[in-house]
């Protein structure tokens, strides 16, 4: 395994300029990439054998002012060297206006992983053909997963605006 | 012909689950299928930042109602990943064959779902019969029926009871000896043949394409399983067949989630049979005042629906900073059914949606 991740990280580094690879432990290697170069970097991977995406994470670096996307590669094949290695694509957004652009041209499965971000995170993937909301029942100024959003605020501006059993009795009486 | 629009479920009769799709149809054929999650979404992820590291286990077992202990046991491996927890040799085997017992009863309950949809209801009393029995061993092991909280940073909760081995041998026994006769009224049944074949087909190419993991990959053809790519628990130390098949449909994959059970059974005894002795839990740091440094997490295994992921992110406090799921239903459910459900009959909707595996409660989190 130790000769497969050093031909991988040669050949990245040999690819791209501004890419940062750290090999974290046996079977975790980290990618770090610009925001714009996200779609050159996923693609070459890809014809690299590295063509499962398993997941699209954010994480909010709320001090930093940044989100931190995660992209998760994995391999389909049957060999166990090459399939136990677990690819951690990260990159880097503002906080204050966060835009993307979608990856769906290179893994058609990231479709609904983006659409969960722009609703739980409010981050924008310019290209992509449907960010409706896929999860969540109403909308709110602060999206719900990022590190900011007050719970007991939400809970107020929406639910104590409906009226209790006791306080409906009490206008239905005078009515 | 008219272009009608068919919502289908979540009250629908044949829909299993909190889901709803939306149907485009043209008389009996579908057009466009468009999946509407969101009936269950409780926010785990979000509840999961807000409470200690121990706090998080009752939580992570209810994310999927029907296999609680793959999702407890990824958190579990994450945790031990970040704080640098070693887990005793025989905590792995307890570990591998209590996943192998919720994989079996897990497989008894989709079954179940997709026997009693096409209406055999006698297999699905079966099936339901049987995972009762599995049941029984997880109460006896760890209190409770459905949600189990057993697996634990550094091992097991309790090592297995006095005689608990014999029970488990004895139980599945009693599981195996009915095989026949669940071939002979149910997989082996023209009737099934005849609803499952050439249903939902997907091609290996197709299955790449759309992020599929599991038995729906497995049926059609590619032998990709976790617990031979990334080994974890004790599944490096016991020899085990991964069982796939070539058409990529309903009924394959079906067959394919047989095989697996079988396979399962047969693990479990090897599995048993070279158990070695020693302590079942490691000493972690005092719950109350655990702080694991900044770090991230990424652990995976083999569920009984597929690939189970979890991104886990610490920062030197005593919650989780981020927590992120990734569950096989998430693209069966979101992507591919919306793609296998064109150009079939409405009748088949159920059918190619069992098939795929589909929870509900997996999607939403």
């Amino acid at each position: 395994m130790n000769h497969l991740r050093q031909i991988l990280k040669d050949n990245l580094l040999s690819s791209f300029e501004d890419i940062k690879i750290n090999i974290a432990e046996e079977n975790r290697i980290i990618i770090e990439c610009r925001k714009e170069s996200i779609i050159t970097v996923l693609s070459h991977l890809k014809s690299d054998g590295f063509n499962h995406l398993s997941l699209i994470s954010c994480v909010d670096w709320i001090n930093e002012n940044t989100f931190e996307l995660v992209y998760i590669l994995t391999a389909y094949t049957e060999d166990p060297e090459k399939g136990g290695l677990n690819l951690l694509v990260k990159t880097k957004v503002v906080r204050d206006k966060p835009t993307l652009y979608t990856v769906i041209n290179v893994f058609s499965n990231a479709e609904p992983f983006e659409r969960e971000l722009h609703e739980l995170y409010g981050i924008h993937f310019s290209g992509h053909p449907r960010l409706t909301p896929l999860l969540l029942e109403r909308s709110y100024e602060i999206p719900p997963f990022r590190k900011d959003f007050d719970t007991r605020q939400y809970v107020e501006d929406f639910f104590k605006q409906i009226p209790t059993i006791e306080e409906k009795k009490r206008t239905n009486e005078r009515t | 012909m008219r272009e009608l629009e068919l919502y289908y479920g979540p009250q629908h009769l044949g829909m299993v689950g909190n889901f709803s799709i939306t149907l485009g149809v043209e008389g009996d054929r579908i057009v466009k299928a468009t999946s509407n999650p969101g009936f269950l979404h409780r926010g785990f992820e979000k509840l999961m930042e807000q409470r200690t590291w121990i706090q998080n286990f009752p939580l992570v077992c209810r994310i999927n109602v029907v296999e609680p202990d793959h999702m407890e046991l990824m958190y579990a491996m994450a945790v031990e990943k970040l704080a640098g927890i070693e887990v005793p040799e025989r905590a792995q085997y307890i570990r591998s064959i209590y996943l192998e017992l919720a994989r079996v009863s897990s497989h008894l309950f989709g079954l179940w779902a997709y026997a009693n949809m096409l209406g055999f209801d006698t297999v699905a009393n079966w099936a339901m019969y049987h995972r009762d029995l599995v049941l029984d061993l997880f109460e006896e092991l760890t209190g409770g029926r459905a949600y189990h909280i057993y697996i634990w940073p550094g091992g097991v909760r309790r090592d297995f009871p006095e005689g608990f081995k014999d029970k488990i041998v004895n139980t599945l026994h009693t599981i195996g000896s009915c095989v026949p006769d669940y071939d002979d009224t149910f997989f082996n049944n023209r009737v099934f043949e005849k609803r499952a074949k050439g249903i939902g087909k997907l091609t290996q190419k197709e299955a790449v394409e759309m992020g599929a993991v599991g038995q729906v990959l497995r049926a059609t053809g590619m032998k990709r399983d976790i617990r031979k790519q990334e080994p974890y628990a004790a599944y490096d130390q016991v020899e085990f067949n991964v069982p796939t098949r070539e058409d990529g449909d309903a009924y394959s994959r079906i067959w394919v989630v047989r095989d697996e059970m079988i396979e399962s059974v047969h693990m479990i005894f090897k599995l048993l049979d070279q158990m070695p002795e020693g302590v079942a839990y490691n000493k972690v740091p005092n719950p109350f005042k655990w702080k694991i440094p900044k770090n991230e997490a990424y652990v995976r295994c083999e569920s009984s629906r597929g690939e189970l992921g979890l991104y886990l992110v610490s920062n030197d406090t005593d919650k989780p900073y981020r927590a992120h799921y990734r569950t096989p239903s998430f693209n069966h459910g979101l992507t591919i059914l919306e793609k296998a459900l064109v150009n079939e009959s409405v009748s088949d909707v159920g059918n190619i949606m069992i098939s795929l595996y589909i929870t509900a409660p997996e999607i939403d989190r």
